[in-house]
């Protein structure tokens, strides 16, 4: 095996070596602390759950508690009524987990914030008072006896041995979780966190991310519901109550928001602490309350991530360090051009045939103010075309109609002659367009790297779960596609900042990290908003060469818009100048500088003629 | 009768929800330490009634003042150093100062739920073959009026423009002269103020102790939902609606059923209509 | 009354300000030229405090009011009217003004018929809700609300910015009056020909550099100011 491979896999088991090795560690002690230990692995499983859910994808949810009362019902039910066997019950309580999960996200993720955690509240609330008023099943509020786990004819009543079962259950279902926060699904679900109109611009679909997000979340933790039910003896709905779903947040929170080492730890070291701190058992909850308000004032991605550097390197970087004398390098152009083909990507542009982009009549209204009024503009296969006019003047409205962020009112959108009325926001990428915003929207929590890769598009739910998995045995296609965003990264020059945090970059790098990210799926036309607003005289020299060869040797066509007026004529072949809303006028270069029109928009030189 | 009590409780909810809601619309945050508020203001109420014994009328002006100072306090302390934060970081703060506030009841007050008297005792008012109470009369007036006072204020005071000038747009209230952090304290004062009296009306009744927390932000959360969050008549006919819905499925179904109803009122109005019954209109600012 | 000196302001690494001295005086009007990014809009909202991470010092009436914050200087009688206006869209005209005169507490109050005499057409539309006004009339009401609020000094950055050609003469004029009226004004401006019926003197920015001082007169038939809109 490859060390890449190695480094990989045995990533992808760390976190369960570790689970096995605190278990055996356990056997040294007395059954008391076998107790508290197989505790703590079971709240360490949860926070690696709720890692995803609320460090990831930043959800909040009180729901915790519902959802370990459905794995451990969900268990101990059939065992007791139906005589399932163990295993298989805990298989079905996982499954119902999952089940409950996907219901519980499919209304609710059409929100955010406050009114996902009222969804959630909803959930939490209904499940205790089903299983209080169903007396006859779940024994109501009295509880319900849970035998001791017995698997082929062994029974697994003794402390040391259950806290083995336990822990050998937990390692491998935290495998699957492990390798899905580590690779491809976990990057895109903290991109969407970071940064949701990019994360969609890239094909990352929110809404189903969210979905799946909480449908592993949940079956994880009914997982850990089902399995940790016989050590109680007595599981009852009041233990499963909203007290719980709100310390479990405390575990991604304190522990680490960008890691699954971060929810473990989390959950296993503050399960630990009311155990070791018996004579403040009183204060317990209220010293938590602090500790959590405390780190989200000081240390909002937890404190495991401030003491750890985690999988990525962060390094200081100086303002003004960059790019004293890095000159664009047009050898990486061929290497990605090579890289790319290696997955799959389309030949270059040629000029001729369709305009790859048309827009024809388009108009769209906000109440009174017409932002975009009756515009069309055609744009030619591998041309540089840009777009200029004052502030207000529709220009951003007409990338968001384009791009499909908005809809337009009236007016239809082609690329190469197919309709776009139809396609998402989030397929666009797939028909080879992609974009760049005013606000350099990178992904500041990730790496370069990783938000170039996120920048190829693969970003479906299933090819996000196949790469994951492939990433956890470092496969051919994974490292094509970190080659290829390497490559992508050297011809922008930023091939040495590939591990940093995009969000440390300086803004002048943050802009070319968007031109990587936008050209490494090899698109046919990019659409550039203000992409040399706020650098300086001599990077926006540089990111004109950049573009420039891109387009030559790439044959990607682009649409620019730019306020600074002698970076767009010297780019871009014609130029279609909007104000108002509308078209004034379209002419290649020389001839929009010199048109009266134009010069009275920006210099009032001449009241207009009528 | 039925109606009564349930509009008695539903003008509670009424008071509480409007507090969540003016701290919303002034500040976007929403308030989850709510519940902790109005327990603040129903333990104040025991302290000037029966532990001062000096009767309620001083309660009802100390009482708003005490909440809303502890309110803008939370404000002041807690949440104004990590105003930049995001949304996912402000809101789980509130919630866990809000258990955290609960928590420091019940180290200071060991005994599971204490009482108050009740304000206007006496033999219940006949009309017709409907018995109704004095307190149910008084705590769903004063309830009512005390929420009116609370929107005028809001709407029609200078000090309330200020917050609206502040909720529509920090930089342009900046630039009419009103003190960013002054107005976000005023907010958290008034909306913690308005927690307060619906603590004190809500003491005699249902008692103190954490479960009021819990209940209050819940059932003031449910309404302003209902209502609309950032409408502040949403959330009078929100508490209202939901007290009389919650009362008839106690009565009609069962007692376990009655915070099922309010949960399920919740789901329906976020899947059907996810601005509220009450929204206000909205002018897109160009 | 208004000196800059050594005006920097920076966001993240980007120098958007470098080194901008400027003198006000009483009465006085001046214009900041320069195309798009040069840092006039920076220039005029650190010195107004609604931008306050800058460096060097603003006096404003004798006072030094570099780091106070946009409410507390707008309350001693330095007004800005913004390049996106930053109004309430659901308040009236008038509610408008109610809140800017805010501004002008514990000074003497300026009579909102001061701003509908002005504007003729807010006067009409007292009760309307600002979000529904056209581009012009919200520009009208910015303006007004700088006004309310009793200013010594108004910040004005790009008024002409989106309106109607139709308007701009009567605008001229309303900015005229205020000017005559004993307002020392500011003008942030792209429009030359706005520039050159309201300010005698002006500075032209570029890149966050003053590349040129002197009457707005020379500016407007200079090549080198064409030159620097263009590079």
């Amino acid at each position: 095996m490859s060390s890449g491979r190695l480094r990989a896999v045995m990533g992808a088991i760390a976190p369960s070596a570790v689970l096995l090795a605190i278990a055996i560690l356990g056997l040294l002690f007395d059954t008391y602390w076998q107790y508290v230990f197989a505790i703590s692995i079971t709240a360490a499983v949860i926070g690696s759950a709720l890692a995803m859910l609320v460090g990831y994808a930043r959800c909040i949810t009180i729901a915790t508690g519902a959802m370990l009362a459905v794995g451990a019902y969900g268990a101990t039910i059939p065992i007791v009524h139906g005589s399932m066997p163990f295993l298989a019950a805990v298989a079905a309580a996982t499954i119902l987990g999952a089940c409950a999960g996907w219901v519980l996200a499919v209304p609710g993720v059409r929100f955010r914030s406050h009114n996902l955690a009222m969804i959630t509240l909803v959930f939490q609330a209904v499940v205790i008072i089903v299983l209080r008023e169903s007396k006859t099943l779940t024994g109501g509020a009295e509880g319900m006896h849970v035998p001791p786990p017995v698997i082929l004819g062994i029974s697994f009543e003794k402390d040391a041995d259950f806290l083995l079962l336990s822990a050998a259950l937990y390692a491998l279902a935290v495998v699957p979780m492990t390798v899905l926060l580590a690779g491809a699904f976990g990057k895109n679900l903290r991109a969407l966190a970071s940064n949701e109109n990019a994360a969609r611009a890239f094909g990352i679909d929110v809404r189903n991310h969210l979905i799946a997000a909480f449908t592993f979340s949940s079956a994880l933790i009914a997982f850990a519901g089902a399995v940790s039910a016989p050590r109680f003896r007595i599981i009852d709905p009041d233990s499963y109550g909203i007290f719980t779903s709100i310390f479990t947040l405390a575990y991604p929170i304190i522990g680490g928001m960008g890691s699954i080492w971060g929810g473990l730890a989390g959950g296993g070291i503050l399960r630990l602490i009311p155990e070791l701190l018996r004579p403040l058992a009183d204060y317990i909850e209220l010293i938590f309350c602090v500790l959590v308000v405390a780190t989200l004032t000081f240390f909002p991605d937890g404190l495991a991530s401030a003491f750890w550097r985690g999988t990525t390197r962060r390094h200081r970087v100086k303002p003004g360090a960059s790019f004293t004398a890095r000159a664009i390098e047009l050898a990486p152009m061929a290497e990605l051009f090579a890289a790319t083909q290696a997955l799959g990507a389309a030949a270059p542009g040629r000029r001729g045939g369709d305009p790859i982009l048309a827009v024809e009549r388009a108009s769209k209204s906000y109440g009174a103010l017409r932002a975009v009024d009756d515009v069309s503009l055609t744009v030619q296969p591998c041309s540089l075309h840009g777009l200029m006019g004052p502030n207000g003047a529709g220009k951003t409205t007409l990338f968001n109609i384009v791009s499909g962020f908005v809809a337009a009112d009236s007016g239809n959108v082609r690329m190469s002659g197919t309709l776009l009325d139809r396609i998402p926001l989030e397929a666009r990428i797939g028909l080879g367009m992609t974009r760049t915003f005013q606000h350099a929207a990178v992904f500041e929590r990730l790496s370069c790297l990783d938000n170039v890769i996120i920048g190829l598009g693969r970003n479906g739910i299933a090819q996000g779960i196949v790469r994951s998995v492939g990433q956890a045995f470092a496969n051919a296609d994974s490292r094509s596609e970190r080659r290829a965003a390497q490559a992508a990264l050297a011809a922008v020059g930023l091939g040495v900042r590939k591990d940093e945090l995009a969000g440390a970059l300086p803004l002048g790098d943050q802009r070319r990290l968007e031109i990587a990210r936008a050209i490494v799926s090899r698109p046919r036309i990019i659409l550039l908003d203000e992409p040399v607003s706020g650098v300086s005289v001599e990077e926006a020299r540089r990111l004109r060469e950049l573009l420039l060869a891109i387009n030559g040797q790439l044959g990607i066509a682009m649409v620019v818009i730019e306020h600074n007026i002698g970076f767009l004529s010297s780019l871009c072949q014609r130029i279609s100048v909007m104000s108002q809303g509308r078209i004034l006028a379209e002419d290649d270069a020389a001839s929009i500088i010199a048109d009266p029109r134009v010069r009275h928009v920006y210099f009032g030189e001449q009241e207009a003629a009528a | 009768m039925i109606v009564v009590g349930g509009l008695k409780f539903g003008a509670i909810y009424s008071l509480a929800a409007l507090g969540i809601v003016v701290i919303y619309k002034a500040t976007r945050i929403v308030n989850f330490a709510h519940g902790a508020f109005v327990l603040a203001g129903a333990y104040a109420t025991y302290g000037i009634v029966e532990g001062l014994n000096i009767g309620y009328w001083p309660a009802y002006v100390l009482v708003p003042i005490a909440a809303g100072l502890l309110a803008a306090a939370v404000e002041f302390g807690i949440l104004r150093p990590i105003r930049q934060a995001d949304m996912f970081a402000l809101i789980t703060s509130t919630i866990f100062i809000g258990i955290g506030l609960s928590e420091v009841y019940r180290l200071v007050q060991n005994t599971e739920m204490l009482g108050v008297r009740n304000p206007l005792p006496g033999p219940p008012i006949f009309i017709g073959d409907v018995i109704i109470t004095k307190e149910q009369i008084w705590v769903l007036v004063g309830a009512i009026i005390s929420a009116l006072i609370g929107v005028a204020i809001f709407g029609y005071a200078p000090i309330g423009r200020g917050l609206r000038a502040m909720a529509a747009n920090a930089r342009g209230a900046a630039l009419c002269g009103y003190s960013n952090d002054g107005m976000n304290a005023m907010a958290w004062f008034l909306g913690g103020a308005l927690a307060g009296l619906a603590g004190i009306f809500a003491a005699p009744s249902k008692g103190i102790s954490p479960e009021l927390a819990i209940s209050m932000i819940t059932a003031g959360f449910v309404a302003a939902v209902i209502g609309g969050i950032d409408s502040l008549r949403g959330a009078l006919f929100g508490g209202l609606i939901l007290g009389v819905a919650e009362t008839f499925a106690a009565a009609y179904v069962s007692s376990a059923m009655k915070n099922a109803v309010s949960f399920l009122l919740l789901f329906v109005v976020l899947l059907w209509r996810s601005e509220g019954l009450f929204p206000e209109a909205k002018i897109r600012d160009v | 009354m208004l000196e800059v000196s050594g005006l920097r302001v920076a966001s993240g690494a980007v120098i958007r300000v470098d080194g901008l001295d400027l003198s006000l005086p009483e009465r006085g009007c001046i214009a900041l030229l320069g195309p798009n990014g040069a840092g006039k809009t920076a220039s005029v909202e650190a010195i107004s405090g609604l931008l306050r991470k800058a460096a060097g010092r603003v006096i404003f009436d004798g006072s030094d009011v570099t780091h106070l914050e946009a409410s507390r200087i707008v309350r001693r009688g330095m007004a800005l009217v913004p390049q996106l206006r930053e109004l309430f869209p659901n308040f009236s005209v008038h509610e408008t003004l109610l809140a800017g005169s805010h501004a002008a507490r514990g000074r003497s109050a300026i009579p909102f018929d001061t701003v509908y005499d002005l504007f003729p057409r807010l006067a009409e539309r007292r009760h309307q809700l600002a979000g529904s006004l056209s581009g012009g009339e919200q520009q009208m009401l910015a303006i007004g609300r700088a006004l309310v609020s009793n200013p010594k000094a108004m910040l004005l950055d790009e008024p002409s910015a989106g309106l109607a050609v139709g308007i701009f003469r009567a605008f001229v004029n309303a900015l005229r009056r205020i000017r005559d009226s004993g307002v020392a004004m500011l003008l942030v401006e792209q429009n030359l020909e706005i520039a050159a019926a309201l300010a005698d003197s002006c500075i032209v920015l570029a890149a966050g550099r003053v590349v040129w001082r002197g009457s707005t007169r020379d500016a407007t038939s200079s090549e080198e100011i064409r030159q620097a809109y263009f590079a």
